[in-house]
């Protein structure tokens, strides 16, 4: 696989391989993957002609047929010669922007760039694909031989159906020793993991008599978040503050001195914390901590027993997710866990980011549903294995009903989706 | 999309469809073009295709005038023509070609999708084919590689204006619609923006590309395996072919004239031992033997007793007996028109057709006629003729002897006068006085009257006949008026019958003018003659009389070879012209296995040839450094080798240095004046040296024009912003009228 962040293409320098006749001969027998060409209606019309042309030829013997034959062939050759050139010195990068949410547009963009010294290249169309990574298992059936034809079906149905495909043109020339973007609009189905490929690279240069498919390994692996969700608070702004509760400290515009850091430029002159600089000889600055707020610390359970039903467990995925991030953006999201992993804190947008990647691949877990014995109910809060060891402030998830999910803070109905 | 693509501006879509209808319009006429010369019956079909292409084209809106009505009826319309063309006239091929350019004519008055376009381009290569195979012409040759690039070009437009859409396939233009780049077609500004959009190097390339493709179009004529089918179907056999001039079997007098007014080649032959080529060759194709009231034919008595069975086949034996030695081989070009009796220059030992023909053949008479009128060249070989100007007929003389005998199918004796008694006196009169008292040998009768005729007469390709009653022939032959060579030959023969000579009159073509640049004969329209035959007891054969050129005796006594081609080489333009007709007939058109076999053999040999000299010239230089080694070593000898190293050197430092850089800095400028988007931007800046320079926009459209014309590429503004913008400035800029006026006054 080729990565994605290189050019790539024919006119990419690869590691000269050696050449051989042989190598050539056989690919021209036996194209490469992907290399395709097929003739198109004016390209079989004029395999018709010439075929036409040539039995009328050798049945009459007339040179001046022979001479249009040569002529026809001739043209197809320019025009493969043509196409050749055309994609001679032409490079691609496939771009992708995280982050991708599911549900959501995304833009794949392929920059390109014509190494030629003079030649433009005219009328390529990249056809771009995405597909889930293991979504369902292998995508496509591994056998035929012992599968049935419904289940050959099934399989290349679901995978065909996760697949997103589409063909995006090259609008107008790419100059010689010019460089060009082309973009995609992909919206992913479902979370998880991403994979965006450049299919491949066809055209119709010049004379449209053959369509030219160049196949290519460039590949672009993403995760997809999951998609945001619809929540209704009940009683999340109305909780209970419990005693001791869990505050939260963060680099802010508070008055209480959080840390001291290094100097950067932009850094007002009023924050230098000049006894610090003078002893340690750098100039250091003040990091205060803002204002502190309550905390929550959000727990998603995966056990099988609980989330029996997936579509479920996509709401609860996608209500943990929309949680976590509106938490975030008010300052008041402390910790995040899932399972039995210990509590991750979140202090930067890259914590929270890694527990969107975490829910994105997360998976029904098999592990029977233990019932906190406490409560001694399903949904009720659990008694161990909170985050941090505490029972402050925690929201967990429960199934509501068949379809819903409820967020519990503390034993207590806070938002439901 | 390109950022780039600042640089150089690019075609829009409706500019790519404006050039996609241009050049749609240019294969339509260049495929009705065909009709010209391909003898078909579409003329009025053809001016009305071509009148509304050209004004579809001048004015691309007239499409949508087109009422609904003639849509609907079109195809009905069109597809009734044909079935009725079919049955009223029974051709074919004929019908198909007005099919194609009615079709081509409907294509151009409505607007084309991308199957239009296609659809245009394939009826178009359909006529050319057609009118290629009916012709083999070498203007066939030009109009497939004008015609090839159109439609490469037409193609190559579509295939962009896809993809300027992106792919989308483009709804189809409702009846009575202008569509907009019809509506904003203005050809001067196109031609502009081509101008502009078109990189020099780019159409260079193309051009080379284009002759690559030729060249390798001519490679694979040459590669192309041949064998040949028997019973094949040929096109020409799907048409009635008429002659549009040319020998017949009935010549009036002025017909051979009238033919000696055009000057196209009638006829061209290859000779492969020029030492055999006669001073004055008289290519024979038809003998005349009736006369009637001023007009000699041939009779059908004798074409029934002379020209055997008809006949098909590709070899044709004559009654020339093979010498020992290779044969002379003569290849005749004859190009279509002329006459379906083939020229010779006399009897024959093989005559060997390129392809199969139905013909009929006469070893007496020397002539050899196909069925029908070739409508294409024909070629053919032949070997061993009888190039003695005597034609011997052993059947004639025999009959000769014997017709004081009574036997009714003795058939024609060629002396036959229909004339009244006065003139048959007359003639006879005039045959004693030419001939003497005394029966002379037919050689000398034929000497003495062809030197009265010259006597009395002379030569004018306008001439008059005098007035009055009576045979037109004997008048003009007593009076002293000029004549032109029908009517010395046909006075010949009625002299010769007169005194109890057997005479006819031969037409065909005399002479020719011999090519310098192909080395062949070339024999032109106005080369035909016509001169007399008079038989000769004694020989029991035929011998030529020419009152206006060379007697069979004569010409014995005439030198041959190249001393003969001196007088008749041509190295004109017209010449040079023609050696390229000769090239197209022996190397594309004759060319078979054997062509291809031989032209194997030559490239072998050639690079066999070219190995060795090679070879041999690298032994040399070899030897040479050998040698200039070998030679005493002195210290001149170094110094002098010291100073060439060094002025080397030199002059590589210098280039290195200074040359290179040089070169490098003049092609920059001279590449950054001639950029088009500098030249245009030079324009709107000498454009908007009277706007008023002190309106903000004015100054802003002036910035950014300077700096598209004197800034490096990479800090322009988007160029044609920028134009649009200085458009809008100059428009602003200009001093209204009225205050000019004011200022006037």
């Amino acid at each position: 696989m080729e990565r994605a962040a290189e050019w790539s293409g024919p006119g990419a320098r690869a590691p000269r391989a050696g050449f051989s006749w042989a190598v050539l001969l056989w690919s021209l027998v036996y194209p490469q993957r992907g290399h395709r060409i097929l003739p198109t209606i004016p390209g079989v019309i004029l395999i018709a002609l010439a075929l036409g042309i040539g039995t009328a030829a050798y049945n009459s013997s007339s040179n001046i047929l022979f001479i249009t034959l040569s002529l026809l062939l001739a043209c197809l050759i320019l025009s493969g010669v043509l196409s050749w050139l055309n994609l001679r010195g032409t490079e691609w990068r496939l771009q992708l922007a995280p982050p991708l949410r599911a549900g959501h547009d995304a833009v794949v963009g392929l920059d390109l760039r014509n190494g030629k010294r003079f030649l433009p290249t005219y009328g390529l169309w990249f056809e771009f694909l995405a597909k889930p990574v293991d979504r369902y298992g292998p995508a496509r059936a591994e056998s035929t031989v012992t599968a049935s034809g419904a289940e050959v079906k099934a399989a290349l149905a679901r995978a065909e159906a996760a697949e997103r495909r589409g063909r995006v043109p090259q609008i107008g020339r790419l100059d010689p020793r010019g460089e060009g973007r082309v973009e995609w609009i992909v919206r992913p189905a479902e979370r998880g993991r991403l994979r965006v490929e450049l299919a491949s690279v066809g055209s119709l240069f010049p004379f449209g008599f053959l369509r030219k498919d160049v196949g290519t390994e460039v590949r672009c692996d993403a995760i997809v978040w999951p998609a945001p969700t619809e929540y209704r608070r009940h009683a999340l702004g109305a909780a209970r503050r419990v005693a001791g509760g869990e505050r939260v400290t963060r680099p802010g515009t508070g008055g209480d001195l959080l840390a001291v850091r290094r100097y950067t430029p932009g850094d007002s002159h009023r924050l230098i914390h000049w006894k610090a600089s003078a002893r340690t000889q750098t100039l250091l600055v003040r990091q205060l901590a803002a204002e502190s707020a309550e905390g929550y610390s959000l727990w998603v359970r995966t056990e099988g027993g609980m989330w029996r039903r997936p579509e479920q467990f996509e709401v609860l995925v996608s209500l943990a997710a929309t949680l976590a991030e509106d938490l975030f953006r008010t300052g008041r999201l402390v910790a995040v866990a899932i399972d039995g992993g210990g509590p991750l804190p979140v202090r930067r947008v890259h914590d929270l980011e890694l527990f969107l990647d975490a829910l994105a691949v997360l998976r029904i877990s098999e592990q029977p549903f233990a019932p906190a014995p406490e409560t001694g109910a399903a949904g009720a809060e659990p008694a161990t294995g909170t985050p941090r060891g505490g029972r402050q402030q925690v929201i967990t998830f429960v199934p509501d009903g068949v379809r819903g999910v409820a967020a519990y803070v503390d034993g207590q109905l806070a938002a439901s989706a | 999309m390109s950022r780039a693509s600042a640089r150089r501006p690019q075609l829009t879509l409706t500019e790519l469809h404006q050039l996609k209808w241009l050049l749609g319009a240019g294969l339509t006429l260049l495929a009705v073009g065909t009709v010209f010369y391909m003898e078909v019956d579409a003329w009025v079909l053809m001016g009305l295709t071509a009148a509304a292409t050209v004004a579809t084209a001048a004015r691309p809106g007239l499409p949508a005038r087109v009422p609904r009505l003639a849509h609907w009826l079109a195809f009905p319309a069109m597809v009734a023509f044909f079935a009725g063309d079919l049955w009223l006239k029974t051709e074919i091929l004929p019908a198909m070609v007005r099919l194609a350019v009615m079709l081509l004519l409907y294509r151009n008055i409505t607007y084309r999708q991308r199957r239009d376009d296609l659809q245009v381009v394939v009826l178009g290569l359909f006529l050319v084919v057609v009118a290629g195979v009916l012709t083999v012409s070498l203007t066939f040759a030009a109009h497939l590689l004008v015609y090839t690039g159109c439609a490469l070009a037409l193609l190559l437009v579509i295939t962009l204006t896809d993809a300027a859409t992106g792919g989308k396939k483009q709804p189809p233009v409702p009846v009575g619609e202008t569509p907009d780049w019809a509506q904003e077609a203005d050809w001067g500004r196109l031609a502009g923006r081509l101008r502009e959009v078109s990189d020099w190097r780019v159409l260079g390339f193309g051009a080379v590309l284009f002759a690559g493709v030729v060249g390798v179009s001519a490679l694979l004529f040459l590669a192309i395996p041949r064998f040949q089918l028997e019973n094949s179907m040929f096109l020409d056999r799907l048409i009635t072919k008429k002659a549009r001039s040319g020998f017949s079997d009935t010549i009036k007098f002025g017909d051979v004239t009238e033919i000696q007014q055009d000057t196209g080649v009638a006829l061209s032959v290859d000779v492969s031992d020029q030492s055999q080529i006669p001073a004055s060759p008289y290519w024979r194709m038809l003998v005349l033997d009736h006369y009637e009231n001023g007009t000699f034919r041939l009779s059908l008595g004798l074409v029934g007793q002379e020209f055997g069975p008809g006949r098909t086949h590709a070899l044709v034996h004559g009654d020339v007996k093979p010498q020992l030695g290779v044969a002379t081989v003569w290849t005749f070009f004859l190009e279509s028109g002329v006459s379906r009796y083939l020229p010779l220059l006399g009897r024959f030992e093989l005559l060997r057709f390129r392809e199969v023909q139905n013909f009929r053949l006469a070893p007496n008479l020397g002539l050899l006629a196909l069925r029908e009128e070739p409508a294409s060249m024909t070629a053919y070989r032949v070997e061993g003729f009888d190039l003695s100007g005597v034609l011997p007929d052993p059947g004639f003389a025999q009959r000769w002897r014997e017709r004081a005998e009574a036997n009714p199918r003795r058939g024609t004796l060629q002396v036959r006068l229909p004339l009244d008694a006065a003139e048959q006196a007359q003639l006879a009169q005039l045959g004693r006085e030419i001939a003497g008292p005394g029966r002379l040998a037919a050689g000398d009768f034929a000497q003495r009257t062809e030197e009265w005729l010259r006597r009395n007469h002379a030569y004018t390709l306008s001439p008059s006949i005098p007035a009055g009653a009576g045979d037109p022939l004997v008048r003009w032959l007593v009076s002293r008026e000029a004549g032109h060579c029908e009517l010395f030959a046909g006075a010949f023969v009625l002299l010769a019958r007169a005194s109890g000579y057997p005479a006819r009159v031969v037409t065909g073509f005399r002479g020719g003018s011999w090519n310098g640049y192909s080395n062949n004969f070339t024999i032109r329209n106005a080369d035909a003659h016509a001169w007399a035959e008079i038989f000769d007891e004694a020989r029991g054969a035929w011998l030529r009389a020419d009152p206006l050129g060379t007697s069979a005796a004569a010409q014995a006594a005439e030198p041959r070879g190249e001393q003969a081609l001196v007088s008749r080489m041509d190295r004109s333009w017209k010449a040079r012209l023609d050696s390229l007709r000769v090239f197209w007939y022996r190397r594309i058109v004759s060319f078979d296995t054997a062509s291809q076999a031989e032209t194997l053999k030559a490239m072998k040999e050639a690079t066999q040839s070219t190995g060795k000299r090679l070879r041999e010239e690298f032994a040399a230089a070899v030897a040479k450094v050998k040698a200039w080694l070998a030679q005493p070593w002195d210290g001149r000898r170094l110094l002098r080798i010291a100073a060439a190293v060094a002025a080397l050197a030199a002059l590589v430092w210098g280039w290195r240095e200074f040359g290179r850089g040089w070169l490098r800095g003049w092609s920059r400028n001279r590449g950054a004046k001639g950029h088009p988007v500098r030249r245009e931007a030079g324009g709107w800046l000498r454009r908007l040296e009277a706007a008023d320079p002190d309106d903000p926009r004015v100054r802003a459209a002036i910035a950014e024009l300077q700096r598209l014309r004197y800034g490096a590429p990479g800090t322009w503004p988007e160029p044609q912003g920028a134009f649009r913008r200085a458009r809008v400035a100059a428009r602003i800029g200009r001093p209204r009228e009225d205050a000019v006026m004011a200022a006037g006054k």
